[in-house]
């Protein structure tokens, strides 16, 4: 039985038993795992804010021969979402992060590219409005699971699109021209575009000075979660709940 | 096929559903069912049947009850213009256990849950916000958990009663009574300070 350390996020926690909880973890060293912290439920004093979620902590944790559950032995806080105001989009958008990343994320398979995505990508929720950071994040998640089709040409006929109209479409695996566009198409605007090549080549924090309203980006978000939900093969209740939200 | 003769398996089913309860101890209690005289294992049927047909919700504050309005909506010692805002009907308890406060209680059943699918019109709120539009309530005090959730159920309803043009105010967190400052982990620490007042 070995004690380990780790830089983590917490993702999620469910009640087991009586008094304890199972938690799933982002851990920089193991990528996803899960473990039980006992009596997490009835006595905070261990555990205290610690798993909540998307608390960044230094968790340590012992793994069981031949089991798949770690046992938790100690989370300290890094970095709480509890330290700046809560409301109810930043709940949204903070519950939406741990959602595609307990989704997306194989187990026990560390990956520090996604690890500094979302450490990034959750300062800036802690600071400002809550769209850019999140066509942010879902666009590199997109790229960094190997999902993302080049934004550069159709996929049909491989025109380049410089300057003419793009579609996409739930089955398509990649933009299409005009031409080609299948019907019940979405188009994905020019801007839209640009900004998605811009937001792949620089990091999140040097797009603070833009501040976006919901709009703007929203053909950008409906693709890329179109694509992350046709890879998972479900719907994530977070996208439904970010839809309804109007700003 | 089951280990079990029908009603003992169809028993130890129904246990299982319980919260905290699985298989193991679902048929330790099955047994003691099976064991315990008649009339003991009557009283329990009877008190589980009981509480289904007698106990509903208060249709003022939502609060479970056996009468309609609850003792604390109905009490005429208690400041009612005075409301306190809950979780769930358990946290009224812990409240009430303190003896120093005298209004009355709003339970939400829950509180604003993103992962579950659980957004503000899910709430059950619209009770609470009649009782403020009807000007019956001066102050709310929001004691929603100190829990992402419950901040962002907090931040939310304040934003609404504000609205109202009510006093609305929200629990204190911080550092529990009789535990050490040294061993207390940052964000208690600074919710601790934000909330300081003055002596
Ligand atoms: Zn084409
Ligand atoms: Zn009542």
């Amino acid at each position: 039985m070995a004690l380990k350390e780790s830089e983590a996020i917490v993702l999620r926690t469910y009640p087991l038993r009586e008094a304890d909880l199972l938690v799933t973890l982002f851990t920089r060293m193991e990528g996803k795992i899960r473990g039980v912290a006992r009596s997490a439920k009835k006595s905070k004093r261990r555990f205290g804010g610690a798993l909540e979620p998307l608390t960044e902590v230094r968790v340590c944790y012992n793994e069981r021969e031949g089991q798949d559950l770690m046992r938790l032995d100690s989370c300290e806080v890094l970095e709480s979402p509890l330290a700046s105001e809560v409301n109810y989009p930043r709940a949204v958008a903070l519950a939406h992060v741990a959602e595609l990343l307990d989704e997306l994320l194989p187990d026990h398979e560390p990956n520090d590219a996604v690890f500094r995505l979302a450490l990034a990508v959750l300062a800036e929720l802690r600071e400002r409005d809550i769209w850019l950071p999140l066509t942010y994040f879902e666009l590199w998640m997109t790229r960094l699971m190997g999902y993302l089709p080049d934004l550069s040409e159709c996929i049909v006929c491989g025109h380049a699109l410089n300057g003419s109209r793009a579609y996409f479409h739930a089955l398509a695996d990649g933009l299409m021209c005009p031409n080609d566009k299948r019907l019940a198409s979405s188009e994905l605007s020019g801007e839209s575009r640009k900004l998605a090549n811009q937001m792949l080549h620089a990091p999140v924090e040097s797009f603070s000075e833009l501040s976006l309203q919901k709009a703007p980006t929203a053909d950008l978000r409906k693709y890329f979660l179109q694509i992350l939900q046709r890879h998972i093969e479900k719907k994530l209740v977070t996208a439904g709940m970010l839809e309804k939200i109007d700003r | 096929m089951s280990k079990f003769a029908e009603p003992m398996a169809r028993l130890i089913d129904e246990l299982k559903k319980l919260p905290g309860i699985g298989s193991k101890n679902a048929q330790r209690l099955a047994f003691h069912i099976l064991r315990s005289s008649d009339e003991d294992a009557e009283a329990l049927a009877g008190a589980v049947r009981d509480v289904k047909a007698n106990l509903r919700l208060c249709s003022i504050c939502n609060n479970i009850t056996d009468g309609d309005p609850c003792s604390y909506c109905s009490s005429p010692t208690r400041n009612q213009r005075l409301v306190c805002v809950v979780e769930e009907p358990t946290n009224i308890a812990a409240i009430e256990k303190t003896r120093h406060f005298n209004g009355a209680y709003h339970v939400l059943h829950g509180c604003i849950s993103p992962l579950h699918g659980i957004g503000p019109e899910q709430l059950r709120i619209a009770n609470l916000m009649r009782r403020v539009q009807d000007g019956q309530v001066d102050e709310v005090i929001l004691a929603t958990n100190p829990t992402v959730e419950g901040e962002a159920t907090a931040t939310y309803l304040s934003g609404q009663l504000r609205r109202a043009g009510l006093k609305v105010t929200r629990i204190a967190m911080g550092i529990p009574v009789g535990s050490d400052i040294e061993y207390t982990d940052e964000v208690t620490m600074l919710k601790a300070m934000e909330g300081r007042r003055e002596i």
